[in-house]
């Protein structure tokens, strides 16, 4: 076989491809499916929940059915509902016959309206057509033709077939009247039809109404209306847009349940044999605070401005919920949820909606302004009065040079006007210049008002820390440097933190402060009774901000300092004048000058050594002077000798005495002091204490009012950066057992590289980003160990993590313009004195006081509770009261009000300022306009005041048996508020209230309810009627009222003496009117 | 989604698919028609009347009795006659006033509320008796004997507190408390002497000693108990008993003074 010439290879078909085309064939249908899964399911996570949520929440609502099926059903069990239910059936039966008759002439009447209707339309129609075209025909000759044609037509009759058979021929106008016969008819039928139905409707709409009031869930029918709108439920994104806000949340697409009228738990969204709820349940549950959702409506707010997260986001969870590297605003964890409110809500010291407290965020700035963050941190609306004082004094200086501008141009235009050319010209400059001069009287009353407002000012300014100007006076000179050294170690509750002071800095700053602290003599005490000192302390109420013993021993606030150890470090005579009045100050500080101002400096001027409220005027410029410590600490009105023996009792409050303490000598080292100086500034010291030379050091911390939206690469995570964004079991940083301790979460093992990791590591240890740095003693950083518990770091965290500049619009930020703005301002002062710790504002606060060992047998003796102080106090007498308390200028060791409680209302020396948004905020928080006009009390007949007295004395009411009279021997045992207080102190309308059910405005008070019952609309006495009463046919409640409102002290001392056996002779002691009536003068600050 | 996902994705997803289309998912349906339901607890086995037992006994103050402070009610004249405070109450040694009561061992039974009312009486400013039993939900009759205008004043822990005037010859006030509270506080605003303590428990096995410190429990049914005593100051005694049936058990108990 001669070889086969092997023929050249095919160019084109020399292989097969086929290989390579399935390959790529496979390749690019997976990619095709890819594709189409991905834009299906991929990129939509959310189906998968929305499937997931169909299953389990009809399978949810199917038991919610059942359950509200049975709890109707014992709803209709009630005997109410079946006398309901029979009136219906009742109404029911009654109406049928009726009914059923109607029914008929109506089926009648439409049938005879359809027949007549047909052919009244017809003929209508062409009657219509023809008038158009007479009405759009041209000549008047055409125009009489068609009106012909009209009036044949009209003319011409149609027949009517009625239903029985019946025909009948009109013409077009009676065929018209018929036609609306009919229907007149038929509407006299169907009104009537109404009206007969109408018992039978409304009964049914009273038993419909009776289910839905009684059923605690959702009735079956509005079970069944969700189950319809789950089984309707097509996919879809769920989204909340609101464009003024650059709101765009897409959040119920996952979180479906959201806004469901029902209460559902994460449990009972658990698909079946799960263990635990999975990530589907836990996105199932309803909003845990669906009263929240009411103040704050989703359509407005949408979700992230609370929450935070990427709401546009859908394609994943994390991408949603904001935790990934691109977002700055990620979601806030459970924990920290109530960052989101500072939002909106800065300028809110408590955050409460109905007697909900929003304690996290709450704390959270409490905290912030109690352990003093904001001596060294600026934080907008927090510590404002020095920049007050600040601004207002640049308002002064500008309206002086406004008004020496005025003058001069008032001198300039009236020589004009006497060099006039016209009478009108020199009229015209005259009118300009006095113009000129009515302007600068308004800026004289202007001027007047801001130099009330700076002096009110200096009042309102404190500092957290006590006065170190007064070191050598108050202080156990050894004491200094042990406290400095670790003050925790002294008392573990104490504000002032850790400093890690090396000892060379401890000597130095002890002996700056020591040298530096002023001289003047003290007068001396004698020592007093301790025993008795003991009893005041624990009865008038220092037990509310101070505490006693430690550990589990504490009893009391933590408001102020815990005086366990007092007597190591006081000096006695010092904490008598401290006790007696706090803000008796040693020497008046002159900010213009700079400097303490002494007697040489008053004596200079010829003037008398007095300074307090009343005196603050410098003798030197006349500008305002600190004439008080600037403490919040108040006056209780005690006499010098209660002082001594609270201050003799105090100081035997010791562990050791206070000469174990070693001897400070080089405190009085003056080469020392320069150098204590600058550590001195250097710490910041002067943010919390007042210091001689230092009273106006900046701030030395960074601003926090925005820390919250800080880029994350500007918080300096030092050497740890790695470590937080890499998280594992190295993560945690801190070692010291107890700055671990403080760790809400305990320590690190994710990754922590975000705000939260860096306050809660910084505010746990505040130098942790200093380790295994090198820094000079100098560069070290210099914030001091708080000590927090962990619950506080949480609090504070969450306070810093929502301290943010937000992109919210302003109308979005809780500003409010009416009343509600004196609610928020009162909240700032009544945070600031610690009024909750005595008194009850908010149903079921706890205060301090309710929690004491003295008063759980004894609840009568506590402070009274402030629940509808605005409602029930004439404003202006709260004014006065506020101011003075004791309600009188000579006897003032007593309380002005309850003098039967052995807790007294302390002095705050409020600043004119704060009484007036302390007044404002009661009366708001009672929903009280402003200002008050007082209701006008009838006066009494003879007859009226002769029942109303035989009323207010009888056996069965007695109220002076409780009541104060004024008479001492009575009022030992007298446990309720003086008579004659109730017409400047009282609204009436409030006093109508209270006497009908005073446990429903003050829980647990002693008065007692059921006094008066209803009868015919009016209150009448419960117990036995006097006499008198016979016929008489008024409200007894209102005839009480206006008899206690016009009460004199001659006749209460009468009803007083006519009562069996209680004492008379009352003294005509202090009318309260005259006394309130008096102008009252706090006083602060010495005099001698 | 990363590039080894898409990969992955992209070839698992054509047999992904045929098998999704193959195997239609219906298999959940019938999920929703049984819900679990809370298994009911069983049943309490009832009381056979001719088994039960009584539980019987004195309960002694053990040391010197303290002398009872006298009460000066002298601010009122309507309440007449001598009073004394009756925080403990001492006669030979026997201790009244103690209340005793079934406070474990009942399982889940639960009883019949007395429809009968118990009286508590205001007579000469003191409430008679000084303390009382009554079961939860029960009716307490509160009369007023005096001339003079009392107040009720209950300060419950557990319960709702409430407050109301009951003047002389006044219809009396009935009252229930729902919820069980042991040694619950009431007073008189008007009257500070006057103080009583109310005992709210679930069974009707309970008993206040008299003056000659002794009670009776009876009707029990055979079994383990915790007897308590509680006593309004000294606080309470717990004791573990066992009855057997028709069994008549003497449990006393003793009471030491506490340091005030």
């Amino acid at each position: 076989m001669p070889d086969k010439p092997t023929p050249e290879q095919d160019p084109i078909t020399s292989k097969s491809y086929a290989a390579y085309y399935l390959i790529a064939m496979v390749i690019l249908m997976a990619t095709l499916f890819w594709a189409m899964w991905d834009e299906a399911w991929g990129q939509r996570p959310w189906k998968a929940f929305q499937e997931q949520w169909k299953d389990r929440y009809s399978a949810f609502l199917n038991t919610a059915r059942s359950k509200s099926l049975t709890s109707e059903k014992s709803v209709e069990q009630n005997p109410d509902f079946a006398a309901l239910k029979q009136a219906y059936e009742q109404a029911d039966q009654d109406t049928r016959a009726k009914a059923a008759e109607i029914r008929a002439q109506l089926d009648d009447a439409n049938a005879r309206l359809l027949a007549v209707q047909s052919v009244f339309t017809d003929r209508r129609a062409y009657v219509n057509a023809l008038t158009y075209e007479l009405e759009t025909s041209n000549s008047p000759s055409a125009k009489a033709s068609k009106q012909k044609e009209i009036d044949e037509y009209k003319e011409k009759k149609a027949t009517v077939e009625y239903p029985d058979g019946k025909r009948v021929a009109y013409n077009f106008e009676d065929l018209e009247k018929t036609y609306n016969g009919i229907r007149d008819e038929k509407t006299k039928i169907s009104l009537q039809l109404g009206a007969v139905l109408k018992p039978k409707t409304e009964a049914q709409a009273k038993l419909d109404e009776y289910i839905a009031d009684h059923m605690v869930d959702l009735t079956p029918q509005q079970i069944d209306g969700l189950k319809k709108k789950v089984a309707d439920w097509d996919p879809k994104i769920v989204q909340i847009n609101v464009a003024e806000a650059n709101i765009v949340d897409r959040c119920e697409s996952c979180h479906l349940n959201t806004r469901e009228p029902l209460k559902i738990t994460a449990a009972s969204m658990e698909s079946k044999g799960e263990k635990k709820p999975d990530e589907y349940a836990e996105a199932f549950t309803t909003h845990p605070d669906p009263e929240l959702l009411k103040i704050h409506d989703p359509e407005k707010y949408g979700c992230s401005p609370c929450h935070q997260g990427n709401g546009r986001a859908t394609t994943s969870v994390e991408k949603a919920h904001g935790n990934y590297e691109h977002w700055l605003w990620p979601l806030f964890p459970k924990e920290n949820a109530q960052a989101g409110c500072q939002n909106c809500h800065a300028g809110d010291m408590v955050l409460v909606s109905g007697d909900v407290q929003f304690q996290t965020i709450n704390n959270g700035k409490d905290l912030f302004r109690q352990r003093g963050c904001n001596g060294c941190h600026r934080y907008e609306g927090y510590d404002k009065e020095p920049e007050d004082l600040n601004s207002i004094g640049q308002q002064i200086k500008q309206i002086e040079n406004q008004k020496i501008d005025n003058l001069k141009q008032t001198a300039y235009l009236m020589k004009q006007a006497d060099a006039a050319q016209s009478n009108e010209e020199a009229n015209r400059l005259n009118t300009q210049a006095v113009d000129l001069r009515v302007a600068n009287s308004k800026l004289d009353g202007r001027l007047q008002q801001l130099d009330f407002q700076s002096h009110s000012l200096m009042q309102d300014m404190k500092k957290i820390g006590p006065n170190l100007k007064d070191v050598r006076l108050k202080l156990n000179k050894n004491w200094i440097p042990v406290w400095l050294k670790k003050p925790t170690d002294f008392r573990p509750t104490t504000k002032m933190p850790n400093f890690r002071l090396t000892d060379h800095q401890i000597q130095a700053i002890s002996a700056f402060i020591w040298q530096s602290g002023l001289t003047d003599p003290l007068p001396k005490h004698k020592p007093g009774n301790a025993i008795h000192g003991k009893e005041l302390f624990e009865e008038r109420g220092c037990l509310a901000c101070h505490s006693m013993g430690e550990g589990d021993q504490m009893q009391g606030g933590t408001f102020a300092a815990n005086l366990s150890r007092v007597g190591e470090k006081a000096n006695y005579d010092y904490l008598v004048r401290w006790i007696h009045n706090a803000r008796e100050r040693t020497r008046p500080y002159c900010p213009y000058e700079k400097k303490d101002i002494g007697p040489e400096d008053y004596a200079k001027k010829g003037l008398p050594y007095q300074f307090d409220l009343e005196h603050s005027r410098c003798p030197n410029d006349g500008h305002e002077l600190q004439v008080q410590n600037m403490t919040v600490m108040p006056s209780l009105r005690l006499s010098e000798e209660d002082a001594e023996d609270i201050a003799t009792y105090l100081m035997t409050k010791k562990e050791k005495d206070p000469s174990a303490y070693p001897n400070a000598a080089y405190m009085d080292d003056p080469s020392l002091k320069a150098e204590g100086q600058k550590w001195v500034r250097h710490f910041g010291c002067a943010g919390c204490h007042e210091i001689a030379g230092m009273e106006d050091e900046g701030r030395i911390g960074t601003e926090l009012t925005f820390e919250g939206s800080k880029p994350i690469e500007r918080l300096d995570f030092a050497l740890f950066t790695e470590k937080a964004q890499r998280g594992g079991d190295d993560a945690e940083p801190i070692t010291d057992k107890e700055d671990l301790a403080r760790l809400p979460d305990g320590p690190a093992h994710k990754p922590w590289y975000n705000h939260k990791g860096f306050f809660e590591h910084k505010l746990a240890e505040p130098n942790i980003f200093d380790k295994g740095m090198i820094k000079g003693e100098t560069e070290a950083l210099r914030m001091p160990n708080v000590h927090l518990t962990k619950e506080q770091v949480l609090d504070l965290t969450t306070f810093l993590m929502g301290s943010e500049e937000t992109s919210l619009p302003d109308s979005y930020q809780y500003k409010p313009g009416d009343a509600r703005h004196d609610i928020q301002e009162g909240w700032w002062i009544v945070k600031k004195y610690n009024c909750m710790g005595c008194h009850q504002f908010i149903p079921g606060q706890q205060t301090v006081l309710m929690g004491l060992k003295q008063y759980q047998d004894a609840q009568e003796q506590l402070p009274p509770k402030l629940l509808t102080e605005g409602a029930r106090v004439d404003p202006e007498w709260l004014r006065k009261f506020l101011s003075n308390p004791a309600l009188s200028t000579t006897d003032t060791n007593r309380d002005g009000v309850r003098p039967y409680l052995k807790v007294r209302m302390p002095t705050f020396y409020f600043s004119d300022n704060e009484l007036r948004k302390l007044v404002r905020f009661f009366q708001a928080l009672s929903q009280q306009p402003m200002p008050y006009i007082p209701e006008e009390v009838p006066v009494l007949t003879a007859k009226e005041n002769d029942m109303a007295r035989s009323l207010f004395s009888s056996s069965a009411a007695p109220c002076l048996k409780c009541h104060a009279t004024g008479d001492p021997n009575h009022d030992k045992i007298a446990t309720a508020p003086n008579f004659l207080l109730a017409k400047d102190r009282l609204k009436p309308d409030w006093v109508e209230r209270w006497i009908t059910d005073p446990q429903a405005i003050s829980p647990g008070t002693s008065m007692p309810s059921g006094l008066f019952r209803e009868q015919n609309n009016q209150w009448v006495f419960a117990g036995p009627t006097p006499p008198s009463f016979q016929g008489y046919t008024g409200d007894h409640r209102k005839l009480l009222t206006d008899y206690i409102f016009q009460l004199t002290p001659e006749e209460q001392r009468r009803v007083a003496a006519s009562m069996p056996h209680a004492k008379a002779a009352i003294q005509p002691r202090t009318n309260n009117r005259q006394a309130a009536g008096q102008p009252l003068t706090p006083r602060a600050g010495g005099s001698r | 989604m990363n590039k080894k996902a898409i990969l992955l994705v992209s070839l698992l997803t054509l047999c992904g698919l045929l098998l999704l289309a193959a195997c239609n998912k219906k298999e959940n349906t019938e999920q929703s028609a049984n819900t679990p339901q809370p298994a009911a607890a069983p049943a309490a086995t009832p009381i056979d009347p001719a088994t039960v037992a009584t539980i019987n006994g004195t309960v002694k103050f053990d040391g010197a009795a303290p002398k009872p402070a006298k009460i000066d009610m002298s601010q009122d004249p309507a309440c007449k006659g001598a009073n004394e405070s009756e925080n403990i109450v001492v006669d030979n040694g026997d201790l009244a006033n103690v209340f005793v009561y079934v406070k474990d061992g009942l399982g889940n039974r639960t009883f019949d509320v007395p429809s009968a009312a118990v009286t508590l009486d205001q007579q000469g400013c003191k409430y008679h008796p000084h303390v009382l039993g009554v079961m939860a939900g029960q009716n307490i009759e509160i009369k007023n004997d005096d001339q003079t205008t009392h107040n009720i004043h209950p300060t419950p822990k557990d319960n709702r507190e409430w407050n109301e005037s009951q003047p002389p010859s006044t219809p009396a006030i009935e009252k229930s408390f729902a919820r069980e509270e042991i040694m619950l506080p009431v007073k008189c605003n008007q009257h500070p002497w006057m103080k009583m303590y109310i005992n709210v428990v679930k069974s009707p096995f309970y008993a206040v000693t008299d003056k000659s410190g002794k009670y009776e429990i009876k009707g029990l049914p055979p079994g383990d108990y915790t007897i308590a005593f509680v006593q309004e100051k000294l606080g309470e005694q717990d004791q573990k008993v066992t009855v057997g049936p028709k069994e008549t058990k003497t449990v006393d108990q003793s009471f030491k003074p506490v340091a005030e």
